[in-house]
């Protein structure tokens, strides 16, 4: 049985009034890609922005190698090894690509390990490197998700979660980033938790899955033992139980 | 309309209005001159802050040149209504057109010309800040408020420049600007309840939202912006005829800070926040001109504070509120809390 | 056409005082979202910080009497101190405020300040003579320029260049301006908040000592109201430039410095008085035309 990464038990976040999340519970093992997958204004976002400290929680734990992180700064979790791509891509657009990869690199390590660093995440991006002196903004919707991604690798992540990589971009370009994604996961012995509101694409890849609805994971399982996609749409759009009454 | 209906849209204005009437009251039958002076003095800034409250507290874009309109304001009122001694008003103010120079108008008359005067020039200049984003707009009040300034004290013709302007007949005692206090009350209440308040407070809270249910954004903020230049505005006339003189100088950052403190602390967001912050902020700097001056204990030592620190802890009081409670004293609710909120 | 030169050094001098102040003004802006108000105080803490403290008619020079440079690196230290107490004690405690609750806060310590200098040091406005030799004008090709106003202009130029290079060029600069941008996002990479902030109230607090070093040379004159102005002309520069870009925030300066010194010049004697509310016109009409400044940030632009 792989270590666990990371340990979300109970986790409750509201905004205000309104529960956004309730009694999440989570495991991610290491070197695992775990995939979170539901529609529109489910958590999804919620859930991986309050793992990596940027919106603040109401109750229960996470627990991240071992050690208790819930109520952590993110900047502080980011120098853990846990690394956020948050939905919407967020390059800095006046910085250059260069730049960019450079904020990643600036947590660790002297000027010659953030350079071999950048050089190791240009070859995995190859047209990163035609565009190194131009601004952020600058780029089309795929290569500035490819930034982001490569941007966060510069951290040296343990875990990197990411939120709904294919958001707005077109088929192939997601096709082009879940194969990086793959030879990185590879390579790099990385952990990954992903976000998607697609289960298909994602379910390739990922080794367990959970659906997330209104705040609740409907279902936890690995993707080896689901047969049935059709179990995966019912948790998804909550008709798992209308059937049921349905066939009575 | 139900009776209950009408008895709900009237409480608050009404309570606000008592609670005024009532400390009138107090102060006429047992406060002494100055006392009464003081007591006018907040009716007046009453005027002024709920002015204020008209535009700010309704759009939440923050003003800073408010006061501005109160100059304005003033000084028209001083153009028509001076002075109590005819032959002054040309020493004064020798730039005048003829038709003021020779007269001397009743208080009406200034305070009619004092809210045009600051309506028209509201218009013209809000006509650009409406269309500016939230603090490039803040940052504009404040330019206009130093544009007023500098104009006014170097346009010694008209204003008397740097020197004061004073024999303005004193039309105005305790009663009258409680009135007129009253008047703002009334005016600013029927704003909010409208459709052009109702519809200004939904774009300051979902400005998105609200431009795509058809609200013009741009225009109901002029419509406020105006509106409140207006009331300020008066708030000067009345003010010029209260003091009976009248110097530049009262219009720049002292009076602007302290206004805006009184809207802060009792709470930017409803019309019983500006009139609670004017009484609640006015009894604490009283409080505190007092220890300035000096309070005997008894037969003790008095307790003196140095000169100044009522500033400092105006100031400090107004931090400690943002920090703590940034919906200031009432919260952003009106009194009674009806059933409009 | 001499008359035009004089002006255009005398533009280029005190556009650069603007465009230094408006900096000062743009960083935390661009980082924190705060208009600070209380820059203008700072700027006046600076000049106080010349002198001993009392509340006599007659400055009595302190700090004022040291060499250039200890005296530049006293009096920023000073200020850099009380801008990051201010941070300490009530903008670190507003972090998650929103725009205009930071501007009323600053007013407010701004305006707390004012009245602690005038507690201390009385309200009448004192004079100083800092650096006398410098008001020494030199004549240049038939030009009568004052060496200060040449020092002032260089100064700038030297101090812009080198916050370009720390931008560019450098770690901190360039986390500072991935914060600016995206403040959240920086934190997720690890960018550390309390430092870029810190650096922030640094930077700005050392950018407004050199200003008031650079007033008080050249008015010779301090009073607690002092920094009013200058902030003023700051916001209003920032605001023509383009809020939240720090190019736009000197190129802003440098305009208004330009509009103020050319009214001054070419204005009639009669309206020179109201130079003043010329430029301030002038702004409003500018941004009737461009409502977000000449330079546009993309960040700031509403997403719908």
């Amino acid at each position: 049985m792989a270590d666990i990464l990371l340990k979300v038990s109970n986790l409750s976040v509201s905004y205000g009034r309104f529960p956004a999340l309730r009694d999440i519970d989570l495991d991610v093992p290491a070197a695992a890609v775990v995939a979170v997958v539901g529609p529109n204004g489910a958590g999804k976002s919620t859930l991986l922005a309050a793992i990596a400290g940027g919106i603040r929680t109401q109750g229960g734990g996470i627990t991240f190698a071992g050690e208790e992180i819930r109520g952590r700064s993110p900047e502080s979790l980011a120098a853990l090894g846990l690394s956020l791509v948050p939905e919407g891509r967020h390059v800095f657009p006046s910085l250059t690509v260069e730049e960019n990869l450079l904020v990643g690199g600036f947590l660790r390590g002297n000027t010659r390990e953030v350079q071999a660093d950048m050089e190791r995440m240009l070859r995995y991006f190859p047209r990163l490197k035609e565009r190194l002196d131009q601004p952020g903004g600058k780029l089309s919707g795929g290569e500035q998700q490819m930034l982001v991604l490569a941007r966060a690798l510069m951290t040296r992540p343990r875990l990197l979660m990411i939120d709904e990589p294919s958001l707005g971009l077109a088929p192939k370009v997601i096709d082009e980033v879940y194969d990086i994604l793959f030879g990185l996961r590879m390579a790099e012995g990385l952990t990954l938790l992903i976000n998607e509101q697609s289960a298909k694409r994602v379910m390739r890849f990922a080794d367990e899955i959970h659906v997330l609805r209104t705040g609740r994971i409907q279902l936890s399982a690995r993707t080896s033992e689901l047969g049935d996609e059709q179990v995966i749409a019912a948790a998804y759009f909550g008709t798992l139980r209308a059937r049921e009454e349905m066939a009575e | 309309m139900s009776i209950t209906r009408i008895r709900t849209a009237l409480a608050v204005p009404a309570a606000l209005s008592a609670l005024l009437i009532a400390v009138a009251g107090i102060t006429a039958l047992a406060g002494s001159p100055g006392f009464q002076q003081v007591v006018g003095e907040m009716m007046i800034r009453a005027v002024v802050v709920i002015g204020i409250f008209i535009f700010v507290g309704n759009s939440g874009v923050l003003s800073f040149g408010h006061i501005s309109f109160m100059a304005i304001g003033a000084y028209a009122a001083a153009w028509f209504t001076c002075c109590t001694l005819p032959m002054v008003k040309t020493l004064y103010t020798p730039g005048l057109p003829h038709f003021l120079l020779e007269t001397s108008y009743p208080f009406g008359f200034g305070l009619a010309a004092a809210a045009g005067l600051s309506g028209s020039v509201a218009l013209m200049v809000g006509f650009v800040l409406v269309r500016l984003s939230g603090i490039a707009s803040s940052i504009a009040t404040f330019a206009l408020l130093a544009m007023i300034y500098v104009i006014y004290s170097n346009w010694s013709s008209v204003t008397g420049g740097t020197s004061s302007i004073s024999n303005i007949p004193v039309h105005v005692g305790l009663w009258v600007a409680t009135a007129a206090a009253v008047g703002a009350i009334a005016v600013a209440y029927l704003h909010k309840v409208s459709r052009y308040g109702l519809m200004l407070r939904a774009s300051r809270d979902d400005p998105v939202a609200s431009r795509a249910a058809g609200v013009n954004i741009m225009r109901m903020r002029l419509i406020a912006f105006v509106l409140s230049a207006a009331c300020v505005g008066a708030g000067g006339a009345i003010y010029a005829n209260f003091m009976g003189i009248l110097t530049v100088d009262a219009f720049y950052l002292q009076i602007t800070f302290l206004t805006l403190a009184m809207l802060i602390v009792g709470g930017i967001g409803s019309l019983s926040g500006a009139v609670i912050g004017v009484v609640f902020v006015t009894f604490v700097t009283e409080l505190l001109r007092m220890l300035e001056s000096g309070i005997a204990l008894g037969n003790g030592p008095a307790i003196r504070l140095p000169a100044g620190t009522q500033e400092v802890i105006l100031g400090a009081v107004m931090i400690a509120v943002l920090i703590l409670r940034p919906a200031g004293l009432m919260g952003g609710k009106e009194v009674l809390n009806d059933a409009y909120e | 056409m001499l008359h035009f030169l004089q002006t255009l050094i005398d533009a280029a001098s005190l556009g650069s005082l603007f465009a230094l102040s408006a900096l000062g003004i743009g960083l935390l802006f661009g980082i924190l979202r705060l208009i600070n108000f209380a820059h203008g105080e700072f700027v006046a803490i600076g000049a106080y910080a010349l002198i001993v403290p009392s509340a006599n008619a007659a400055a009595v020079m302190f700090i004022g009497e040291w060499q250039a440079a200890p005296l530049v690196i006293a009096v920023s230290t000073i200020v850099v101190v009380f801008a990051l107490i201010s941070d300490a004690l009530v903008f670190r405690r507003l972090r998650r405020a929103d725009a205009s609750t930071l501007m009323i806060a600053s007013f407010a310590v701004g305006y707390v300040i004012q009245h602690m200098l005038l507690m201390i040091y009385g309200a009448r406005p004192k004079a100083l003579g800092l650096w006398s030799d410098l008001t020494r004008v030199l004549d240049l090709w038939g030009l009568r320029v004052p060496l200060l106003q040449i020092v002032v202009i260089l100064s700038t130029a030297i101090l812009l260049s080198a916050l370009v290079v720390f931008l560019r060029h450098t770690r901190f600069g360039i986390q500072m301006r991935a914060a600016s941008e995206d403040f959240a996002m920086a934190r997720y990479l690890g960018v550390k908040s309390n430092r870029v902030i810190g650096l922030a109230f640094g930077i700005s607090g050392g950018l407004a000592a050199i200003v008031s070093l650079m007033l008080v040379a050249q008015t010779g004159v301090i009073s607690p109201g002092m920094g009013v102005n200058v902030v003023l002309f700051a916001f209003v520069s920032t605001v023509v430039g383009g809020m939240g870009s720090l190019p736009g925030a000197v190129f802003g300066g440098l305009l208004v410095g330009m509009a103020t010194s050319f009214l001054q010049a070419y204005l009639p004697a009669d309206i020179r008085p109201f130079r003043d509310a010329f430029v301030f016109g002038f702004v409003i009409l500018l941004l009737l035309v461009r409502p977000s400044g000449l330079i546009r940030v993309k960040a700031l632009e509403q997403r719908i």
